[in-house]
């Protein structure tokens, strides 16, 4: 562990010669700009960089794509606080409190808390890379299907305090996402599913297509047209733009805990930060004294996706950099890059390439510091949308969603289906349908799938591996603890308030 | 890796044409009579995945190669079509029918995606130009796995291996397995080869077959062993380690690099990239930066013998498919 230090602080040196920070800076403002905005996240903005990118210097190219990488989670929350649009996948959960806060006249406070939460996470999930990056790789290997199973039934059981005021109404909408999920080819079998023989649906659909037509265009189509002006409530004021550090450090006990649960769940190979964010966001809510606040703008709702996404994006990198293995869509592309430089990912790196990975673990840490820095300056600014009439900032808007969809795949196919999510996440709106467990189910469907049919395969069909695995029994006895004791509770001293469940998943 | 681009779940997405023009400088020696010779315009090098893949690699290793030694006049450039595990880069190649100024390469999905009949293409609608690389696959396991040697495989109990997709050459080669050895390996499959390797390291699963490259990283450190390869003969870089075919059992199937065309281009201009792509086999700086770099074996097959063996590849993947039951 101390020999990490030591080696850090090389990295630290290194990663300070002049070619790597301009390297960071260049990786750090993309990244910022390719997160905020939506459709295009950081898989696009590594893509998008790469081939640039492996014509500078080796550890130039790396230190600048992993900016871009960590850069878009700091950017992501941006466009969701002040637009209600998650400007990446990861930023989804962070629209619900944090659009919120900003349509109270708090977009300053909201903004800085999410550039905290984004460098606390940042900074925890670089202290456990730093620290224990080969140990934790070894750890996280250790979740087969079996594992993945159980971790998402637990995260469905959590959040299943996501749903909303009406059950029935929640439970709709998680089936939908769950049906949404299945689109595409089967992971098993290989044949096409509901894909109305439209061969751009092979892949599936692209989860930010959902993201941003359910909340961010069904927002503005339901904006009636006579609002011509901000609301009452936003009128300029300096104040609001400027960070609410009070504020900031009564969420601590979010921000711990969503950069724990990002980093864990980041570094597991195929659950990704978007589910991470989920089940932070579901834990704060869960354990919160004031579960009531969540959906309605609080600060902790804030705190902990973000902290959590960033967080996660460090987790991420640990079985790319350790095992060479990408666990992600955005490592994946990462690790092309090192390949196209020359170097082999896997187990030999950090003895065969040491400089290399202290040099670039440096270059993370200078980044997340010039990101803070740069984020900062940039809040009075940006908050200063809240302010914009909605007559000239949507069209704006949607003209940027349009280019960002488009981005994706250069595909106007996809621009046609965010307008059509956009139109159901209107409908819903309109209906009370809660559009949160809808990107649940489709998040976490997938991967529930894969692990049981994974596991029912190799097991010839036998149900009972599920209860023979030990991490496995004891994340299914915890959900089954959680999900009796406040029956029980509830039983044995009625109190009827602590059973309603607050309206969390309204997004407006 | 092409098996993982065209099955992952995390798509990749990317940029039309995000600035990976290779500019080839222009050749100042060139005649007004030959700047209307073939090629006068620029090359398409359609990639139907994502960028930071393995034929994004080898479209992008081949194009450097090309253009630092000059070896056409006018410039290549690398241009990602994503989507529909390969079919909308496919189809966008075999569109520009007759048109020598598009090519592409070649991965699994170019078989597997028309033999699942959801795209109207097949290999008929290119031209094969050359195959410059040959990437066999090796069988491993943990290094301290009771397996031993490919024997152990007819006996052992409950063997799984990964596959990234449904279908893919692990899946195809696992079922070769069982038919000659009788053995009875369940075949998983997972989003990506980066989960298959997960799984195994983790325990998952019992048997790997993957690339070279991936594989000695592992053996190299220890972590794994490799028990056979699928090419005909050893390879250089793991002298110890038996063929499938010395072994006595006809399992020889490895994954060839090479580009085609669209169909119905002029012959000459086969021909011109049959000696372009000569030259590329050739060079040292091809050698060491793709090929001893991902450990591939070097060849050259010029367009009719890569054809055929387009199509002897194509029957083995659909004769799995049936016997998958994916198609009728």
């Amino acid at each position: 562990m101390f020999e990490s230090w030591h080696l850090l602080a090389e990295g630290l040196v290194a990663a300070s010669q002049p070619s790597v920070l301009i390297a960071i800076m260049i990786g750090a403002v993309i990244g910022l700009f390719i997160g905020a905005l939506p459709g295009l996240g950081p898989t696009a903005g590594v893509a998008i960089l790469l081939p640039v990118a492996v014509s500078f210097d080796g550890t130039a190219a790396i230190a600048a794509l992993g900016a871009v990488y960590y850069g878009a989670q700091y950017g992501g929350a941006v466009t969701a606080i002040l637009l209600g649009i998650p400007g990446d996948a990861s930023a989804t959960m962070t629209v619900i409190d944090g659009h919120k806060l900003a349509r109270n006249g708090k977009a300053g406070a909201a903004l800085g808390l999410s550039i905290a939460a984004s460098f606390i996470g940042g900074l925890i999930g670089l202290i456990l890379l730093t620290a224990f990056a080969t140990t934790i790789a070894q750890a996280a290997i250790a979740f087969g299907p079996i594992e993945m199973t159980a971790l998402m039934i637990f995260s469905l059981s959590l959040v299943s305090v996501l749903g909303g005021k009406d059950l029935n109404k929640a439970m709709m909408s998680l089936f939908v996402g769950l049906f949404i999920g299945t689109i595409g080819l089967d992971p098993m079998v290989g044949l096409p599913r509901f894909d109305f023989g439209e061969v751009r649906l092979f892949d599936g659909i692209e989860f930010s297509i959902i993201a941003v037509g359910l909340f961010g265009l069904a927002e503005m189509y339901a904006t009636p047209p006579s609002i011509g002006k901000p609301e009452e409530n936003n009128r300029f004021c300096f104040r609001e733009l400027l960070p609410d550090i009070r504020g900031t450090l009564r969420c601590w006990r979010e921000l711990g805990s969503g950069s724990l649960i990002g980093f864990f769940i980041g570094i597991l190979p195929g659950a990704g930060a978007t589910a991470a964010t989920m089940i932070a966001y579901a834990f704060a809510k869960r354990t919160s004294k004031h579960p009531e606040r969540f959906g309605n703008g609080a600060m902790e709702g804030v705190a902990a996706p973000e902290a959590a996404n960033n967080s996660a994006a460090y987790g991420n990198m640990i079985p790319m950099f350790a095992l060479g293995i990408p666990g992600s869509g955005t490592t994946a592309v990462l690790m092309g890059g090192l390949l196209m430089i020359g170097l082999q990912p896997g187990p030999m790196l950090f003895q065969t390439q040491s400089a290399f990975v202290w040099t670039i673990f440096g270059s993370f840490y200078i980044g997340n510091l010039a990101l803070v820095a740069i984020t900062i300056v940039l809040t009075p600014v940006l908050a200063t949308c809240a302010f914009v009439r909605p007559s000239y900032l949507f069209p704006a808007v949607i003209a940027i969603i349009a280019f960002g969809i488009f981005g994706i795949n250069n595909s106007m196919f996809e621009v046609v289906l965010v307008i059509g999510f956009g139109i159901l996440g209107y409908l819903m709106m309109k209906l009370d349908y809660p559009p949160v467990p809808l990107v649940l189910g489709m998040i976490l469907g997938p991967i529930l799938e894969r692990g049981i049919r994974r596991t029912l395969v190799a097991s010839d069909g036998d149900m009972s591996v599920f209860f023979k695995s030990p991490i496995a029994l004891v994340i299914l006895l915890i959900t089954v603890v959680l999900l009796v004791a406040p029956w029980i509770f509830q039983k044995s001293q009625p109190k009827p308030e602590a059973t309603i469940e607050p309206d969390a998943t309204k997004v407006h | 890796m092409d098996t993982y681009e065209a099955h992952q779940g995390m798509k990749r997405r990317t940029l039309l044409g995000c600035g990976a023009a290779f500019v080839a400088a222009q050749s100042l020696t060139l005649t007004s009579a030959r700047a209307n010779a073939y090629p006068s315009e620029t090359i398409n090098y359609i990639v139907a995945f994502g960028v930071g893949g393995g034929s994004d690699i080898v479209a992008r290793t081949m194009a450097k190669v090309i253009n630092e030694k000059n070896l056409i006049p006018v410039k290549m450039l690398v241009e990602n079509r994503p989507g529909g595990s390969g079919a909308v880069g496919y189809s966008y190649i075999s569109s520009r029918k007759g048109n020598p100024y598009y090519l592409g390469g070649v991965g699994v999905s170019f078989f597997t995606t028309p033999l699942l009949g959801k795209m109207p293409l097949s290999y008929k609608d290119f031209t094969p130009l050359a195959a410059i690389a040959r990437s066999p696959y090796i069988l491993a396991v943990l290094a301290d796995s009771e397996i031993k040697t490919i024997d152990d495989i007819k006996t052992a109990k409950g063997l799984t291996i990964g596959s990234a997709g449904a279908v893919s050459d692990p899946a195809l080669l696992s079922h070769l397995l069982n038919k000659q050895l009788g053995a009875s390996i369940k075949v998983v499959p997972y989003d990506g080869e980066g989960e298959v390797m997960a799984a195994v390291l983790g325990k998952h699963l019992t048997l790997l077959f993957g690339n070279p490259n991936e594989i000695l990283e592992q053996v190299n450190a220890g972590k794994m062993r490799a028990l056979a390869v699928t090419s005909a003969e050893r390879m250089a870089s793991l002298p110890d380690v038996p063929s499938f075919k010395e072994l006595g059992h006809d399992i020889v199937h490895t994954q060839l690099r090479g580009i085609i065309m669209p169909k119905d281009v002029p012959a000459d201009a086969v021909a011109y990239w049959e000696g372009v792509m000569k030259t590329v086999s050739d060079s040292p700086e091809w050698r060491s930066q793709y090929v001893d770099r991902f450990n591939e074996i070097p060849l050259f097959l010029n367009s009719k013998e890569f054809g055929e063996e387009i199509v002897a590849t194509s029957q083995r993947y659909e004769t799995l498919m049936r016997e998958l039951g994916l198609i009728k």
